[in-house]
C-alpha cells in the first residue's frame, strides 16, 4: 500500500541566473539598454582617467563641435565633452547612492507595512503624505538650507523618493504574506523577522530590482534639476550645472551643444534604465510567450 | 508523563470574527483532548469550526479580526491562548505541527524542498549546513521520497501532489512534535494517494508516538485511522466518542444522518442519502438547537432551547435533547 509511487517526472529545470541573464538580453530592449547603461557606467568609472578635469581659462571660447572639442566649449574656453564626462561621474554617483538609500527605506517600510497590520496604518498614511507634497520645492528648500554638496543632493533626493518604493513593495508584499507558505513559516515558529527576511523578501526581489532602476532614474533627474537651480556642489561637475553655467552665461540660445548634450546624457541614461527596468519585468513574467 | 494525561488539552475554546455585519462565532464551547500515540478526528461540513479550532491552537488566525473569547489550550502546562510570542514560536514546530491542505502553496517557491527542510534543523535544532541537509535527506526517506538523496535539490513545483504532502508532513515532523494536526491532508490528492499519505501519517504517529489531530470531512478516513471521533456542526460539538462506538451507536440525529449518507457497496440503493437542507450561516443561526431545521427527530424543545453538551455513556457525549432516544434507537 505504502511502497512509493516511482517519481520520474522531472519537467522544469531549476532556473540558474546566468539564463536570466540570457532571457533578458535575448530581445533587441534587453540587450540595447543594457549596453548603454555600461557606456555610462564605463565612462562614469574610468572616462576621468582620460579626460583631463575641466577648468580654467581656455583660448577658444564657445566654439561648435568639431574634432578637437567633440561637444565644443563654452564661454570660458572649457571642453564640454570634459565637463560630460566627468559629470557621468557625479550625476552616476547622485543617482546610484540616491535610489539605493531609497531603495533600502522603501523596502523595508514596504515589507513592514505588508506583514504588521499595526504598523501599515502608519506607513500608508505617511507613505500618502510624502507623495502628496510638492517635492521639487521641497527639495531646494531643504537642499538650499544644508548647503549644496554631493551628500546634501544624495541624502536629500533619497530621503523624497521611497514613498513610490513603498508603495509598490507593500502592495506586493502583502499578495505574499497571504500566501499559504506564511503560515506554513508561523506554524513551524517562524517569527516576524525570520518571515518578513526569508519568506516574504526574495519573493519581492525581482521588483526591488525593477524599482532600483526606475528610482535610480528619477534620481538623475532630480539631480540634474536641483544642480540645474544651482543647488549642486559648486566644486563638482555634474550634467545640471553644465546647463546651469550655459544659462548663466546667457549663451543658451547661441551655443546649441553646451545644453545638447548633457541633455541627450540625461535622456540617455533614463531612457536606458526606464527600459531596462521593464524589459526585467517582463523577462521574469513567465505569462508573456516571447519573454 | 502520565499516559492518561492529555498532551494537548482544549477548554471551552470560543471564537469570534469581526465582521461588516457584527461578530460572528466561529467556534463555540469547543473541548478536545489529544493523548500521546492516539488519533482524534476532527468531523464537520465546510463552515463547521473545525478548521478555525486548528488554526487557534496553532495561533495562526490574525487578530483582529478573530478573537479568542473564552477558553483555554493547555499544552506542557502552559496556556497557549494568553502565552507570550516567544512560548509560542517554541511550541509551533517542536510541540505541535501542522500538515496544511494544499501542499503546493503551504511551501515557499522560491527555496528547494531540502533548503526549506534544513534551515528549519538549523535554526532550531542549531545543526551545521552539512548536518542539516544530511538530516534533511534522512527525513525525506522516512516519508518515503523515492531518490531523496537526487531530490533534495529540487523545488516544489517540480514534486507531484502527493509527494509534495511527504514533504510538508517531513517539515511538519522534523522537530519531533508532539501533536501533529493534519488539517484535511488529503483533500486535494486522488484516492490511491490519499491511503498512502494517511498511512504514512498514521506509522509516524506510531513510530514517534505523536498525538494526531485529523481534520476531515471524509468518513471513511475516520472510519479506518481514528481512534477518537469529535462531530462538529455550526461551531459547536454536537458527539464525541470512539470511533468504533460512534459509527455503531451514534447519539445525534446529525451524525446519525452523515453515516446514513455514506455510499454503501453493500446496500444496492438507487439514490444516495442526503440530509436535507444546508448548514446555516455562522451570522444567521437558527435558534434554539442549530440543527433544528435539518433534523429528523425535532421536536418543539429544538426550535427553542440550545441543547447543552451531555455525558450518555462512558466516553461518549452528545448536545441532543434526544440524545439517550437516538442513543437508544428509539428516535
Amino acid at each position: 500500500m505504502s511502497a512509493p509511487i516511482p517519481e520520474s517526472t522531472r519537467t522544469a529545470t531549476a532556473p540558474s541566473r546566468t539564463g536570466g541573464l540570457r532571457r533578458f538580453v535575448a530581445q533587441p530592449t534587453g540587450a540595447l539598454s543594457l549596453t548603454v547603461l555600461l557606456v555610462f557606467v564605463v565612462t562614469g568609472v574610468f572616462g576621468p582617467l582620460f579626460v583631463d578635469r575641466p577648468g580654467g581659462l581656455g583660448s577658444e571660447i564657445l566654439q561648435a563641435p568639431s574634432s578637437a572639442h567633440w561637444f565644443g566649449t563654452d564661454d570660458l574656453g572649457q571642453d564640454v565633452f570634459a565637463q560630460v564626462v566627468w559629470g557621468t561621474r557625479v550625476s552616476l554617483t547622485v543617482g546610484a547612492a540616491a535610489s539605493g538609500l531609497a531603495i533600502l527605506i522603501g523596502t523595508a517600510l514596504g515589507l513592514m507595512g505588508a506583514y504588521s497590520r499595526r504598523a501599515d496604518a502608519w506607513i500608508t498614511t505617511v507613505t500618502d503624505l510624502m507623495l502628496s507634497l510638492p517635492l521639487l520645492p521641497l527639495m531646494i528648500i531643504v537642499t538650499a538650507v544644508a548647503g549644496p554638496s554631493i551628500l546634501t543632493l544624495t541624502v536629500v533626493i533619497g530621503l523624497f523618493s521611497w514613498p513610490e518604493v513603498t508603495r509598490l513593495i507593500r502592495s506586493n508584499g502583502m499578495v505574499v504574506v497571504a500566501m499559504p507558505y506564511i503560515d506554513g513559516a508561523r506554524a513551524l515558529g517562524a517569527g516576524g523577522w525570520r518571515i518578513v527576511t526569508r519568506e516574504v523578501l526574495p519573493a519581492v526581489v525581482p521588483l526591488v530590482v525593477v524599482s532600483v532602476l526606475l528610482t535610480a532614474a528619477r534620481a538623475v533627474i532630480s539631480e540634474a534639476g536641483l544642480s540645474f537651480l544651482g543647488l549642486g556642489d559648486p566644486d563638482s561637475w555634474s550634467w545640471g550645472r553644465i546647463m546651469l553655467n550655459a544659462q548663466r552665461s546667457g549663451v543658451l540660445s547661441t551655443a546649441w551643444w553646451q545644453t545638447l548634450f548633457p541633455s541627450l546624457a540625461i535622456l540617455l541614461l533614463v531612457l536606458a534604465a526606464t527600459v531596462a527596468g521593464v524589459r526585467f519585468n517582463d523577462s521574469r513574467d513567465p505569462r508573456l510567450k516571447d519573454r | 508523563m502520565n499516559a492518561d494525561e492529555a498532551a494537548l488539552s482544549v477548554r471551552a475554546l470560543s471564537v469570534e470574527f469581526a465582521t461588516r455585519e457584527g461578530p460572528v462565532r466561529a467556534v463555540r464551547d469547543v473541548a478536545l483532548d489529544v493523548y500521546a500515540g492516539r488519533t482524534l478526528a476532527i468531523l464537520g461540513e465546510s463552515g463547521s469550526g473545525k478548521s478555525v479550532t486548528a488554526l487557534t491552537i496553532m495561533g495562526l488566525l490574525d487578530s483582529p479580526p478573530a478573537r479568542v473569547t473564552s477558553g483555554s489550550i493547555m499544552f506542557e502546562g502552559a496556556d497557549l491562548v494568553t502565552a507570550t510570542e516567544r512560548t509560542r514560536m517554541r511550541v509551533n514546530g517542536e510541540g505541535i505541527a501542522m500538515v496544511f491542505q494544499d501542499a503546493l502553496s503551504a511551501l515557499n517557491p522560491v527555496y528547494t524542498v531540502g533548503n526549506q527542510i534544513s534551515e528549519l534543523l538549523r535554526v532550531r535544532r542549531g545543526l551545521s549546513r552539512a548536518a542539516a541537509r544530511a538530516q534533511a535527506i534522512e527525513l525525506m526517506e522516512r516519508v518515503r521520497i523515492p531518490a531523496a538523496a537526487r531530490r533534495v535539490d529540487d523545488y516544489p513545483h517540480q514534486f507531484s501532489g502527493g509527494m509534495r504532502q511527504r514533504i510538508m508532513i517531513a517539515l511538519a515532523v522534523a522537530l519531533d512534535p508532539r501533536v501533529l494536526i493534519a488539517d484535511e491532508p488529503t483533500t486535494a490528492l486522488d484516492v490511491t494517494v490519499q491511503a498512502q499519505i494517511m498511512e504514512l501519517l498514521t506509522e509516524l504517529r506510531r513510530e514517534n508516538g505523536m498525538g494526531l489531530v485529523l481534520i476531515t470531512h471524509d468518513l471513511g478516513v475516520v472510519a479506518e485511522v481514528a481512534d477518537d471521533v469529535t462531530v462538529m456542526y455550526s461551531g459547536r460539538i454536537v458527539e464525541r466518542g470512539t470511533v468504533e462506538e460512534l459509527f455503531q451507536r451514534p447519539a445525534h440525529p446529525y451524525t446519525r444522518g452523515l453515516l446514513r449518507s455514506m455510499p454503501r457497496p453493500d446496500r444496492q440503493d438507487d439514490e444516495l442519502w442526503a440530509i436535507p437542507g444546508a448548514p446555516p450561516s455562522s451570522l444567521h443561526a437558527p435558534g434554539g438547537c442549530p440543527f433544528h431545521p435539518r433534523c429528523d427527530a425535532a421536536v418543539d424543545r429544538c426550535r427553542s432551547d440550545q441543547p447543552e453538551f451531555e455525558l450518555i455513556a462512558a466516553g461518549r457525549g452528545s448536545a441532543c435533547h434526544r440524545s439517550q432516544e437516538v442513543f437508544d434507537g428509539r428516535a
